[in-house]
């Protein structure tokens, strides 16, 4: 195995390789990963151990890997979409990963075209006249602060619009754009931005998809913020970006967990700002709790000390 | 209750994120619910989160006379979020006094588990919270329930249109699920207890965060079908020794009322917090149908024990929108 790494210290290195080794004995027979070891592969789990495993190693036919591809490329639905896991065969918002995952090696074009395709009809919804008119007859006092109008994308079909799965699928269009030639694209891209922003905390960053609840400000998170910012990364320059990104810096000061941790080092690294302390505490983290051997953030430690970030470019 | 009142607690509980509906029919499989005439419920005092709770969790457990031996026990306390200037989660000084009891009463395996509802990242939230000394000094489980591997799970129920949902399988391969809130007041429902509690059961890798499909379904609807169709008993320990007021879950103010509250009946335990916090439980829409099949309300239904409710009771300030949850009925 030849691990490609920019860094030379000798404990980022060996916590690669340790966290390599965990998600390599922790691939399910069926090739997938689950939320933690032993548990049923599920698809936003197995896309992250891909793209891990895509930034520790250089050899594309590495078994782990292929198996994983090949799971990943056995669920797709037919609608172009992929599901939860094999237990809801239902169209899911871990499409956005499949996606992601699949879009580094070129080989997926097709099933790309057919999930873009699935994820441009996917849209969260509006409250409806029932529940505005609900409001207005009990003259209660609205509870946030949002524009209903700019639509993103659900967790669950027919729900609200939120910024995490948005944030995902941002990411997946933007990374498959030239594949898409559909004339809605530009427009949702846009739109899913836009809502992204106004649900900006007061002072940066992201909760999970409101700023505000009667008049009281949520605190934003850092592996919201993060995963925002990386869709949003095309706009780095804008106040909105340059303010949640020094807010994510405040955060991760007071935050320390491995999911945390490493979206946040995969967002610096994606402005331009590398940061070896955030590192140095991220194998501090792993070498403490092992991430709880959750699966999702041992992924992402890997990509955040792998040189992973460059996975996430638009 | 005139029309205004209706509306308002339809709007109330079922508010944002903007909900499809606010008048169900009332729909329960009579034959699963067989609800005693009367319940108990024991509410205990206790000042700190150190000192004696050891024994006074102890005493409460002990009051109901559970059946643990050899059983699998599942702690289902509230670590929906974590703000360290806050009141918002179950204290794991309480957890933990929860674990040892049970521990030495004998059961097989104590776990502790759930599914956060705003926040995805458990390391924070455990080490944070302080729950992650605590889970690994007495060296027991904790299951993410938002992650875990589900079932899809026919409702008893039908006062949202789920008709099923996917619950975890580790409420499967347990015997007994301790639903663990802090006494808290809360923004759309009016109270978070024991029932509401159990939004964390839900998987939120199916259901999103916040819990989102919930919402949408109808809070009321969803508190409701949830608890009828657990798979398992239930037993209810609320942490009031600190609670929380005012615009909760999250950002309410801390409120102290010294307590502790035990029972095996989840409505007749949150209606005796709904009182303590000077909440009247039959205006709190969720508690008022759930009286109906699944538990207890009235204050001549519930035989209180430990201590006498009134030198307890606090004043806990609600929303203006549930201002109407303070008109007292008994």
């Amino acid at each position: 195995m030849v691990v490609i790494l920019e860094a030379s210290h000798r404990k980022l290195w060996l916590m690669l390789q340790e966290a390599v080794k965990i998600l390599l004995t922790s691939q399910n027979p069926d090739g997938g990963w689950g939320a933690f070891a032993s548990k049923r592969s599920a698809t936003e789990i197995t896309a992250l151990a891909l793209l891990a495993l895509q930034a520790a190693h250089d050899n594309a036919e590495e078994p782990a890997l292929r198996k994983g591809k090949e799971w990943l490329i056995k669920r797709q639905n037919a609608d172009g979409s992929w599901p939860l896991n094999d237990s809801l065969k239902a169209p899911s918002w871990s499409t956005a990963l499949a996606m992601i995952a699949l879009s580094e090696s070129g080989q997926f074009e097709e099933r790309l075209v057919k999930a873009g395709s699935w994820a441009l009809e996917q849209e969260g919804s509006k409250p409806g006249i029932f529940a505005n008119l609900i409001l207005a007859l009990t003259f209660q006092k609205k509870a946030v602060q949002l524009n209903e109008d700019l639509i993103g994308w659900s967790w669950t079909p027919n729900s609200f619009s939120w910024v995490e799965p948005t944030s995902y699928f941002l990411l997946a269009l933007k990374k498959t754009k030239r594949l898409l030639a559909s004339k809605t694209l530009e427009d949702r891209i846009r739109q899913g931005e836009l809502m992204i922003y106004d649900r900006m905390c007061d002072n940066g960053g992201w909760n999970y998809g409101n700023s505000t609840v009667y008049g009281d400000q949520l605190l934003p998170y850092p592996d919201t913020t993060a995963v925002a910012l990386i869709a949003l990364q095309n706009w780095r320059e804008r106040k909105e970006n340059q303010m949640s990104i020094r807010a994510l810096a405040e955060m991760t000061k007071s935050t320390d967990s491995g999911l945390a941790l490493s979206w946040s080092a995969i967002c610096f690294s994606l402005y331009g700002q590398e940061d070896a302390e955030l590192r140095k505490r991220l194998v501090e983290r792993f070498a403490k709790t092992k991430f709880l051997g959750e699966t999702k953030a041992i992924a992402l430690g890997i990509l955040a000390i792998g040189n992973g970030a460059r996975l996430f470019r638009v | 209750m005139n029309r205004r009142q209706f509306l308002k607690a339809s709007a109330g509980a079922s508010l944002y994120p903007f909900l499809p509906g606010c008048d169900q029919q009332v729909l329960w499989e009579k034959e699963a619910f067989l609800k005693a005439k009367n319940s108990r419920v024991a509410i205990l005092a206790a000042e700190q989160y150190g000192g004696s709770l050891q024994d006074t969790v102890r005493r409460g457990i002990d009051l109901f006379r559970l059946d643990v031996k050899g059983k699998r026990i599942l702690l289902k306390p509230n670590l929906v979020e974590f703000d360290p200037k806050g009141a918002i989660n179950t204290h794991p000084a309480v957890i933990e006094a929860t674990i040892t009891a049970f521990k030495t009463l004998g059961a097989r395996e104590v776990i502790v588990a759930e599914g956060p509802g705003h926040r995805r990242d458990n390391e924070y939230l455990l080490v944070a919270s302080g729950l992650y000394d605590v889970i690994k000094e007495h060296r027991i489980r904790y299951v993410d329930l938002n992650t875990d591997d589900i079932r899809l799970t026919k409702l008893k129920s039908n006062f949202t249109n789920f008709k099923q949902l996917y619950l975890p399988e580790t409420l499967y391969n347990a015997d007994l699920l301790v639903s663990m809130p802090k006494l808290k007041t809360h923004h759309w429902a009016g109270v978070t207890l024991s029932l509401k509690n159990m939004f964390g059961v839900v998987p939120g890798s199916v259901y999103g965060w916040p819990k989102n499909a919930l919402h949408w379904a109808g809070i009321v609807g969803s508190i409701l079908d949830i608890n009828s169709s657990l798979p398992l008993p239930r037993f209810a320990i609320v942490d009031g020794i600190v609670g929380m007021e005012g615009n909760g879950p999250l950002q309410g103010q801390e409120k102290k009322s010294g307590v502790l509250i035990f029972g095996d009946d989840l409505v007749a335990v949150d209606a005796t917090a709904a009182r303590l916090m000077k909440i009247e439980p039959r205006k709190v829409k969720y508690l008022d149908l759930a009286a109906a099949f699944l538990g207890n309300l009235g204050y001549e239904q519930i035989e209180q024990i430990g201590e006498n409710l009134q030198p307890y009771q606090q004043n806990f300030r609600v929303i203006d929108n549930f201002a109407y949850l303070k008109e007292l009925v008994d």
